[in-house]
């Protein structure tokens, strides 16, 4: 059986978050690693608005995955070591991340039981 | 996609390389008096596997800093040449302190992202109890 389009997104929503949030933790722990450049992920667009670019065969832009994003390097100043990485900038990105996923949490459990609800199993 | 447990071994290599670079400032401080001892440092650099970066941290081998010997002078002690001075260590101890606050920040910085990792994973998990 196909899961519920709202649930599937929330799904996405939260995966994407996971995945912000590991690029997220890979940037502070190499604050301290020389030329180490801060990466992040473009935003979670499942509809793949006109705008961006869309992968239109396997292997294109993201090498075989399928999923609507993908990392990118952020350019910005470095540090004398040649280090980009702003610790600022990554606690707001994990906080970023956090509530993100939280809300897809939220989502996809509400979704769960409006689903339990109509099979008259309520709460 | 990268999981939870990724995110986890990336941010605990972290605290493995900070505490790692914190041992090495202790031996530095502690070593701060011995005549002839060289600082220690390490450098991190970023874990590859096949060529690509993993996000994980690596911490290089231990590295002599090579900057001259304080000359200190002091006929009395033992280690002293005909002109009355000795080699002391090279370790700068506000340096090593400055470094030790670093690592320090940078510990922090890396346990308090993995303990909100492991609540995103719990309140993954709650729905699967429910």
């Amino acid at each position: 059986m196909q899961m519920p389009a709202i649930m599937a997104l929330a799904a996405g929503a939260a995966q994407h978050a996971a995945a912000r949030q590991a690029t997220t933790s890979a940037n502070m722990v190499n604050a301290d690693t020389p030329g180490y450049r801060p990466r992040d992920l473009t935003a979670f667009d499942p509809f793949g608005g006109a705008a961006s670019a869309r992968a239109t065969r396997a292997g294109h832009l993201l090498g075989g995955h399928d999923r609507p994003w993908r990392e990118v390097t952020e350019a910005g100043p470095l540090d004398p070591n040649g280090n980009g990485v702003d610790m600022e900038t990554e606690i707001l990105r994990a906080t970023d991340a956090q509530r993100a996923h939280n809300r897809a949490l939220t989502v996809y459990s509400s979704s769960l039981d409006i689903l339990r609800a109509s099979i008259g199993r309520g709460r | 996609m990268p999981e939870f447990g990724d995110t986890l071994s990336i941010l605990a290599s972290g605290l493995r390389a900070q505490g790692q670079r914190l041992r090495h400032v202790s031996e530095n401080i502690s070593n701060a008096d011995t005549p002839g001892y060289r600082r220690k440092t390490v450098a991190f650099s970023a874990m590859l596997e096949g060529g690509r970066e993993t996000g994980e941290i690596r911490v290089g081998r231990v590295m002599l800093d090579r900057t001259d010997l304080r000359r200190v002078h002091d006929p009395s002690h033992p280690m002293s040449d005909e002109d009355g001075y000795f080699d002391a260590s090279n370790v700068n101890l506000i340096t090593e302190i400055a470094d030790a606050r670093e690592a320090q920040r940078s510990y922090e910085a890396n346990l308090k992202m993995f303990e909100q990792t492991r609540r995103m994973s719990g309140a993954l998990m709650d729905i699967l109890k429910r």
